[in-house]
C-alpha cells in the first residue's frame, strides 16, 4: 500500500532539476497525504478488553443470576417448612383447645360444670345470685353412650335371694328393669 | 487473456444490472416462500399452530386458591384450611422405573399400588396426579426420600387440606368437603364465596429444566373469603354435650336445641342430635348430616299458646287476670279436646292456663278473635315462612291457608296443634316475647353473606317488626314465669336458682311418616328465657319421641335450665335480684279481680 507513495515522492525529487516548467507541473501534482501511521494496538486491545468484559460479565451475571436463583429456591424451601411446621402446631393446639379435650381433662381433674351460677361484685363484696357447691349430679356426660350390647353379650343379673340363717328375711336387690315407673309430668 | 473466453460469462461479468436482476428475482422467490409460509401459518389455523409452539416448550400448571375459613364469632375456626401438598409425577422421567416407584408410594402414602402405576406409566405425559391433601411436610419427606432412592420425577406442589378442628361440634351447620367439591352444610350453599379463585402458572422448559429467564406468566389464585358465623363454639359444644345426654336419657329419636340472643336476633349455638364428626362423614348416616333444626317439620304444641296468649291480649281480649272456667272436656266441631290431665271444672286465670298448660282454657279463650285474627298474628311471628339464614334445605313450615281456616282449626292451631314449623322459626317466634314484643329475624352469620343461590344473608340483614305491644309481651313474660314456679306450674325443673325465668312446655303429638296422621308418639319442647324481666338469651330445646315416658317438663325442662345456666354464666348475666312474678293462677267466685 505505500509503493506509490514512494513513487510520487521520488518524482517529484527528479522534477525539481530540469527546470521551471517542470517546476510548475510538479507544483500541480497531488500533495502528498499525510499519513501517520497509527499502532492498531490500542483499538485492538480496547475491543479485546470490551469482548472480555461483557463475557465475564455476562458470566459473573449468569453465576449470580444461578446463584440467587438457588438462594431464592432454598428459602422458598425454608419458608415452606416453616410455614408447615406452623400449620401442624397449630393444629396441635385446636387439638388441645377443643373445648370437648379441655372439658376432659377437666373432668379427670374432678371438676363438674355448676348448674347455678353465682356472681361476686368486687365493688361491694355482694355475691348475686345463689351460690350452691356444684355436685357430680350436674355434670354432663361428655362421652356418648356405648351402644347398648345384645341380649347374648349381656345378660340379665342373676339375683339369688338368700334367707339369713336367724330367720329375718333380708331384701334382694332386686331388678330395677321391671319397675320401669313412667312419669308423666308433662302436658298436651 | 488473449484466450477466447465463453462469451455469456463475460456478458455477464460485464452487466452488473442483469446480475442484480438475477440476484432481486432470487430474493423475491425466498421472500415469497417465506411469506406463503407466513400466510400458512398466521391465516391458516393460527390457534393449532400457537398451541403447538406453547406445547412444545411450556409448561402450565394450576395454583389452587386458599379455602376461605369458617369461624365462630369469636374468630376460633370451625373449619379450616392448613398447609397441603399434591405429590405430582412426571411420566416421562419415571415410566422406566414405574414399577419400583410406585411401590415405594403405596408403602408411604394413602395411595392405590394400581392407580399409582397407572399413573406413572402414561404415555407423552408431563404431569400426573400422585396424592392429593398430603401434609406438607409429609409430601417433602416422601419427595426427598424417593430421590435418595434414585427415583427422580417425583415434586409436590401446594394443595390446601380442609381441617376440622372442633370434630362434631357445628358439624350439622358447617358441613363438610369431599376430595373436589363441598358436599354439604355451609361448606356446600357459600362454596363460591369460600373457594375463590384459582391461579395458574406458565413457564418455558428446555430439555426437562425450567428456563431461567424464560417466558413465565403467574396468574396468582384469588383466595376464597372466610365466613364468619354467629356461633359461639364452646357454647355449642355444651349445648350438643347436654342435648346427646338427653337424648340418650330420654331414649328419643332426636333433639335440637337454639340459644338465641334476644336483641341481636343472633344464634349463638343451633344444635343437632344425632351429629357427626365433620373429619369423618362417611362414618354417619347420610339423615344424620343435615340441620334437623331448619329442615324438620313438627307441631310445636303448647309453647304456641306463648303465640296465642300474647296475641289476645296484645288484641285487647284478654288479660292475665281474665277469668277463664275450665271444663273437663270441651267439644270442637265433631271432636272432644281434653288436656293433659283430668280434672273436673277449673277456675284458672289467663296465667293459670298457661301454667297449667291447659288446652281447653287455651281454646276457650281464644274464640273470642275475629275469624283469621290468630293467623295474622302467627304471620306476624313469623310462622309458615323460612327464616332464610343461610341453611339449605329450610322448611318453611306448615300455617294452614286462609281458605280451610276454619273454628276447628283455630282451635286446634291455638295450642300448637295442626301448624308445623322448625326449631328455628319457633325460638325466633317466643324471642318476639323476649325482646318486648318486636320480633328480630334470626341470623347465623355476621355481616354479610351471598349464598351461591344468590340469597344474601347475615346478621347485617337483620329486620325488627313489631307483633305485640310491649305492655302484651310483659304481662306474657310475667305468666311465663309463673310455668316454672314449683307450686303453680308444671315445670319446676326449668328453674335456675336465683334467676327468674320465664319459659313454656310443650308436648305435641307427632304426625307418623307413615300414616300421616299422629301415631301416638310424641315432640317433647321448652322455649323459654331469662332473666325474665330483662330477657338476654332466649333457649329452645326439642326432643323427638322420647320413650320414657316424660313430657316437656321432664324431659326438655332440665335441659333448658342447663343451657341457660351455662349461657348466663359464660355472658355475665347476673340475676335481676326483683321480685318474681306472682300473678294469680285461679280464682273464687266472689273474690275481687287484683292487678
Amino acid at each position: 500500500m505505500s509503493s506509490p507513495a514512494f513513487q510520487i515522492r521520488s518524482g517529484r525529487i527528479r522534477a525539481v532539476a530540469p527546470g521551471m516548467q517542470s517546476a510548475l507541473r510538479a507544483r500541480l501534482t497531488v500533495v502528498p497525504r499525510l499519513r501517520t501511521r497509527t499502532s492498531p494496538l490500542p483499538f485492538v486491545t480496547l475491543v479485546s478488553f470490551v469482548l472480555l468484559a461483557g463475557v465475564i460479565g455476562l458470566l459473573m451475571f449468569n453465576t449470580s443470576m444461578q446463584q440467587a436463583a438457588f438462594t431464592t429456591t432454598t428459602l422458598e424451601q425454608q419458608a415452606k417448612t416453616l410455614s408447615a411446621r406452623e400449620q401442624t402446631l397449630r393444629m396441635e393446639l385446636d387439638v388441645l383447645r377443643d373445648p370437648q379435650h379441655v372439658a376432659l381433662q377437666a373432668q379427670r381433674m374432678g371438676m363438674v360444670i355448676p348448674a347455678s351460677p353465682a356472681f361476686l361484685r368486687l365493688t361491694d363484696g355482694k355475691v348475686l345470685g345463689t351460690p350452691a357447691p356444684a355436685t357430680r349430679e350436674d355434670g354432663v356426660r361428655l362421652l356418648p353412650r356405648p351402644p347398648a350390647k345384645p341380649a347374648v353379650l349381656d345378660p340379665a343379673p342373676n339375683i339369688v335371694k338368700v334367707r339369713a340363717k336367724n330367720g329375718a328375711a333380708s331384701a334382694g336387690n332386686g331388678g330395677e328393669g321391671g319397675k320401669n315407673k313412667h312419669q308423666s309430668d308433662g302436658d298436651r | 487473456m488473449r484466450r477466447t473466453v465463453s462469451r455469456p460469462l463475460g456478458t455477464l461479468r460485464g452487466s452488473p444490472q442483469l446480475r442484480l436482476r438475477v440476484g432481486f428475482l432470487v430474493i423475491a422467490m425466498v421472500v415469497s416462500v417465506f411469506g406463503a409460509r407466513l400466510v400458512q401459518l398466521q391465516a391458516v389455523d393460527p390457534n393449532a399452530y400457537a398451541a403447538m409452539a406453547a406445547a412444545e416448550g411450556t409448561v402450565t400448571l394450576d395454583l389452587p386458591a386458599r379455602r376461605g375459613d369458617i369461624l365462630d364469632r369469636n374468630g376460633k375456626p370451625l373449619a379450616g384450611s392448613i398447609e397441603g401438598a399434591m405429590v405430582v409425577a412426571d411420566p416421562s422421567v419415571t415410566r422406566d422405573y414405574a414399577q419400583e416407584l410406585a411401590r415405594f408410594l403405596a408403602h408411604r402414602l394413602d395411595v392405590d399400588y394400581f392407580v399409582t402405576l397407572k399413573a406413572l406409566r402414561q404415555k407423552d405425559r408431563k404431569f400426573a396426579y400422585i396424592a392429593r391433601r398430603v401434609p406438607a411436610s409429609q409430601a417433602e419427606a416422601v419427595v426427598a426420600a424417593a430421590e435418595k432412592a434414585g427415583y427422580k420425577g417425583l415434586d409436590t406442589r401446594h394443595d390446601p387440606i380442609r381441617d376440622y378442628p372442633a370434630g362434631d361440634v357445628a358439624a350439622n351447620l358447617v358441613g363438610f368437603v369431599g376430595t373436589d367439591e363441598a358436599l354439604a352444610g355451609f361448606e356446600s350453599n357459600f362454596d363460591d364465596l369460600l373457594a375463590g379463585k384459582d391461579g395458574s402458572e406458565r413457564y418455558a422448559v428446555g430439555v426437562g429444566n425450567r428456563i431461567p429467564l424464560g417466558d413465565a406468566t403467574i396468574e396468582p389464585p384469588a383466595d376464597g373469603h372466610d365466613l364468619q358465623t354467629t356461633i359461639d363454639l364452646d357454647l355449642q359444644w355444651y349445648t350438643q354435650r347436654v342435648l346427646r345426654q338427653t337424648v340418650e336419657d330420654a331414649r328419643a329419636d332426636s333433639g335440637f336445641a337454639v340459644v338465641m340472643d334476644t336483641k341481636t336476633g343472633e344464634v349463638l349455638a343451633l344444635a343437632d342430635h344425632p351429629t357427626f364428626d365433620a373429619r369423618n362423614p362417611q362414618a354417619a348416616k347420610p339423615k344424620d348430616r343435615v340441620t334437623r333444626a331448619m329442615t324438620d317439620v313438627y307441631e310445636p304444641g303448647s309453647v304456641s299458646k306463648v303465640l296465642t296468649l300474647s296475641a289476645l291480649i296484645d288484641a285487647g281480649k284478654a288479660t292475665a287476670h281474665t277469668r277463664v272456667t275450665v271444663p273437663r272436656t270441651l267439644p270442637s266441631g265433631d271432636r272432644v279436646i281434653h288436656d293433659w290431665f283430668d280434672h273436673g271444672t277449673l277456675r284458672l286465670t289467663l296465667a293459670g292456663v298457661l301454667a297449667q298448660s291447659s288446652n281447653i282454657g287455651t281454646v276457650l279463650a281464644a274464640r273470642n278473635f275475629d275469624s283469621g285474627q290468630l293467623r295474622d298474628y302467627l304471620v306476624k311471628f313469623g310462622l309458615g315462612q323460612k327464616t332464610n339464614v343461610g341453611v339449605a334445605g329450610e322448611t318453611q313450615g306448615i300455617l294452614p291457608d286462609r281458605s280451610i281456616w276454619t273454628s276447628m282449626t283455630q282451635d286446634r292451631v291455638a295450642f300448637g296443634q295442626s301448624l308445623s314449623v322448625n326449631a328455628l322459626q319457633m325460638a325466633a317466634a317466643v324471642n318476639t316475647i323476649a325482646n318486648g314484643g318486636v320480633r328480630v329475624s334470626p341470623s347465623l352469620l355476621r355481616g354479610t353473606a351471598v349464598t351461591d343461590d344468590g340469597l344474601v344473608v347475615g346478621s347485617d340483614t337483620t329486620t325488627t317488626q313489631r307483633v305485640v305491644s310491649r305492655n302484651a309481651a310483659r304481662q306474657m313474660a310475667r305468666m311465663m314465669e309463673r310455668v316454672v314456679d314449683p307450686e303453680a306450674g308444671v315445670a319446676p325443673r326449668a328453674q335456675i336458682p336465683g334467676y327468674r325465668v320465664a319459659g313454656k312446655t310443650g308436648t305435641a303429638q307427632r304426625v307418623g311418616p307413615l300414616c300421616g296422621c299422629y301415631n301416638g308418639t310424641f315432640t317433647v319442647s321448652f322455649a323459654g328465657f331469662a332473666p325474665a324481666d330483662k330477657p338476654r338469651f332466649t333457649v329452645y330445646v326439642v326432643v323427638q319421641n322420647p320413650r320414657n315416658g316424660g313430657g316437656g317438663g321432664s324431659v326438655a325442662g332440665p335441659a333448658f335450665a342447663k343451657i341457660m345456666s351455662y349461657t348466663l354464666r359464660r355472658y355475665g348475666v347476673p340475676p335481676t335480684g326483683t321480685a318474681p312474678s306472682k300473678l294469680p293462677t285461679t280464682w273464687r267466685p266472689g273474690q275481687v279481680a287484683s292487678r
